[in-house]
């Protein structure tokens, strides 16, 4: 039983809002060119730092999914500073993006100095071990492909760690790290849920957007 | 049929006789009977091809397997001309050449030429081959750490250690020791001899360990075998009661009933000398109790309050009691801190020596009998809660157990080790139950006499090997805890025996309590005995009314 969508004639919606929304949501995935030609169909007003800052926040999420961490590292330096001093998960999670990438492209020796210097010093902290560990295994495998860690050098990872990059650039920048699109889905599946907990078979269903789309 | 000869290999006998047996099922008729060549195979045991050498009388000792075994042992004691003298004069190597290279290998550190070696011993499980392969190549990575080489020991690990596909999590440690030499993961605890490479001979000890015993007889072999006999026959000496240490390999150990006491050494009237009498309580006395340090007394009047006393200065220290309510027992906890009481609304309190009540337990009903125990490690009390029950209870899980009896339980006392108890039945018997997990009935000790009064056993000896008891006979009766068997009842009293302690500390040494007013010292029938004083706690007096 779902809720009845009369019910929605009742709630009036701004535009504004919705644009917000819109906009939120591309300036946080750094669509430059679509956010300039939305502001300008609708008339909406943006502060122009906001637009600097994409292009360079969409350059380094790019070298993040690429691998070439050092140079994210070196932008994120430059536009963030001391974010990564204060974030030292997410500075880790870069510089052994790029430890991966030396192991992928063979270069033993490289990968395991640059391990020495730069990740083995994270080591003294309990909750790094671990994870150092997981990447010092690759070391061992001629085929790191194949090794039980290869999770560690496919693009979902360095997907994951470009996402947390971003979010953190935003923070650092007092903007919001979610998107309101985002925040939305989750509020509704959320509410929906506890609902659902409350009243068993009586209330609403689970959310799903998918259905929700196509009713 | 003919003849069969008797240096063909036992499996055509084998055949032959099961060809016969066909024909007999088939009702053919056969001009020799079966019976004659399934007699000679079962006139000799059967053998493999070759037809072993056995030594011993029983002929179950194969003769290569001796020889090897007892030159093995030879060479661990450091007689190695002897060893070798050995193998060269019964002609039985201690191991074949190939192993005999591949340990020199080994200890020479000559790895990648051991690995092939190893592979040419003949070992039919190939993960026991991957995994001695995997030992000596890790010895090869600590060594080139050691020497600095970490390209070196990298490629190992890469190209020899990785693709062998076993022990995957150690492959990852391995990783992380090329990083940092001086890693020590805080995940696991630290292990003394991973950063450095171990010696050659404590890796060829660990593949001696991991080959089959029939290519490197074990280390330590022989003296596992004697050892094995020596507690075998400890096992089965029923009046043991002396330390191990005394057994000797030249004759089948056996102790003599001088073991056991059995000789009144001491008589004390009237109990010993008086020291203090305390007086306080206002109704007879249900039990004492020594504190573990021996230094305080606790008593419990009967449905009356509970005292603590001093043991030097024989003064009242503490009343503990609860308004509207009589105690019936008390006990200590082990560290002598709390002190626990069975009240007389069937529930069982906790108080810290000062007075201050900690915990109350309600249970089932409660007896007025005064038996509280708890075990050494402080988390069960046990107690008499129904005539035929005892309960176990679990303080920190408020778990419950329960021994039921067919019988009116009288008394019961608790083994050293806190995993058996003994229960008085009154029917006169003694049961031992193990009450570790689901409490299960041991063994049963008969013999003596109990009609009329409470009448205590114990366990006592060396590993509290025996159970002795009082009885109304005035004997005190001793029974093998392991066989049930009564093997000694001591005559002297002169009036029921109501409780026995055995010395905890001297297991050749017995005190019996008696209505004839006596405390007798039992120790062994050998005058050159040392005496030592029994230690207090052990005795419980009770007044003899049931």
């Amino acid at each position: 039983m779902d809720v009845d969508p009369r019910l929605y004639e009742q709630i009036a919606v701004n535009d504004n809002d919705i644009h917000n929304i819109i906009m939120s949501y591309l300036v946080h995935n750094c669509f430059k060119e679509t956010v300039e030609s939305f502001i300008a169909c609708t008339g909406m007003k943006q502060p122009s730092d906001y637009l600097e800052d994409m292009e360079k926040r969409k350059r380094i999420y790019q070298f993040a999914l690429e691998g070439n961490a050092l140079k994210a590292i070196e932008l994120t330096e430059q536009l963030a500073t001391n974010l990564l001093e204060k974030n030292k998960d997410l500075h880790f999670d870069l510089l052994s993006l790029h430890f991966v990438e030396l192991v992928c492209s063979r270069k033993c020796t490289e990968a395991l100095e640059f391990a020495q210097m730069k990740l083995t010093p994270f080591g003294k902290e309990q909750k790094y071990v671990e994870k150092l560990e997981d990447f010092m295994a690759l070391l061992a495998y001629e085929e790191p492909e194949k090794s039980p860690m290869f999770h560690l050098l496919s693009l979902e990872y360095r997907q994951h760690v470009a996402e947390i990059l971003n979010r953190a650039i935003l923070a650092h920048g007092n903007h919001p790290t979610y998107t309101a699109m985002e925040r939305l889905i989750q509020q509704t599946t959320v509410v929906r849920q506890c609902l659902n907990q409350e009243h068993a078979k009586d209330g609403p269903p689970p959310f799903s957007l998918k259905d929700f789309i196509k009713s | 049929m003919g003849g069969v000869e008797d240096d063909e290999p036992a499996s055509k006998r084998m055949k032959l006789s099961s060809e016969e047996l066909r024909r007999l099922s088939n009702g053919s008729t056969i001009k020799e009977p079966v019976a004659g060549s399934s007699r000679d195979l079962m006139a000799r045991p059967l053998q493999s091809e070759g037809g072993e050498e056995v030594v011993g009388s029983k002929g179950v000792i194969k003769k290569v397997e001796f020889v090897r075994i007892i030159a093995k042992a030879l060479y661990s004691l450091g007689y190695i001309k002897s060893g070798a003298h050995l193998e060269e004069e019964s002609g039985i190597p201690l191991h074949s050449s190939v192993v005999n290279v591949f340990m020199r290998q080994i200890l020479e550190g000559n790895w990648d030429e051991s690995v092939v070696t190893l592979r040419n011993i003949g070992l039919t499980d190939e993960r026991t081959v991957k995994s001695a392969s995997f030992l000596i190549l890790e010895q090869k990575f600590f060594e080139l750490l050691d020497e600095e080489k970490a390209m070196d020991a990298l490629n190992t690990l890469r190209t020899e250690i990785a693709p062998l596909g076993v022990n995957d999590s150690r492959v990852r440690e391995l990783s992380s020791y090329i990083v940092s030499p001086s890693y020590c993961s805080l995940t696991r605890s630290p292990k003394q001899d991973t950063v450095r490479a171990r010696s050659r001979s404590k890796l060829l000890e660990e593949l001696q360990k991991l080959l089959p015993a029939t290519v490197m007889v074990p280390e330590g072999r022989l003296e596992h075998l004697v050892e094995q006999a020596l507690v075998l026959q400890r096992d089965a000496c029923m009046f043991h009661n002396s330390l191990d240490k005394e057994m000797s390999l030249y004759s089948d150990h056996q102790c003599g009933r001088d073991q056991i006491p059995s000789q009144a050494l001491q008589v004390y009237e009237t109990g010993v000398s008086l020291k203090h009498k305390l007086s306080g309580h206002q109704k007879p006395l249900s039990s004492v109790s020594w504190s573990p340090d021996d230094r305080q007394l606790l008593t419990c009047g009967a449905e009356e309050v509970v005292r603590l006393w001093d043991v030097s200065s024989g003064e009242c220290l503490h009343v503990y009691e609860k308004t509207g309510l009589g105690m019936v027992s008390c006990g200590w906890s082990p560290d002598g801190k709390w002190i626990f009481s069975g009240l007389n609304d069937k529930s069982i309190c906790m108080w810290e020596l000062d007075g201050k009540e900690l915990e109350c337990w309600k249970g089932q009903r409660t007896l007025k009998i005064s038996d509280l125990e708890i075990t050494g490690d402080g988390k069960q009390i046990i107690s008499i809660c129904r005539e035929t029950a005892i309960l176990l209870l679990d303080r920190e899980a408020k778990v419950e157990r329960f021994i039921e009896e067919d019988q009116t339980i009288t008394s019961f006392s608790l083994s050293r080790d806190s995993r058996f108890l003994l229960i008085n039945l009154l029917n006169q018997e003694i049961h031992l139950w193990n009450i570790e997990g689901d409490p299960k009935l041991v063994s049963k000790y008969r013999g003596h006499k109990r009609t009329r009064f409470i009448i205590r056993s114990c366990f006592g000896g060396l590993e509290q090997a025996f159970i002795a008891s009082g009885s109304e006979d005035s004997l005190v009766y001793i029974w093998h805890r392991g066989t049930g068997e009564l093997i000694e009842t001591l005559p002297g009293h002169s009036g029921a025996v109501n409780c026995v302690s055995w010395n905890p500390a001297n297991p050749h040494m017995l005190a019996s309590a008696s209505d004839d007013r006596t405390i007798r010292i039992w120790g062994l029938n050998n005058l050159s005995t040392k005496r030592k004083e029994p230690c207090s706690n052990g005795i419980h007096y009770c007044n003899g009314v049931y």
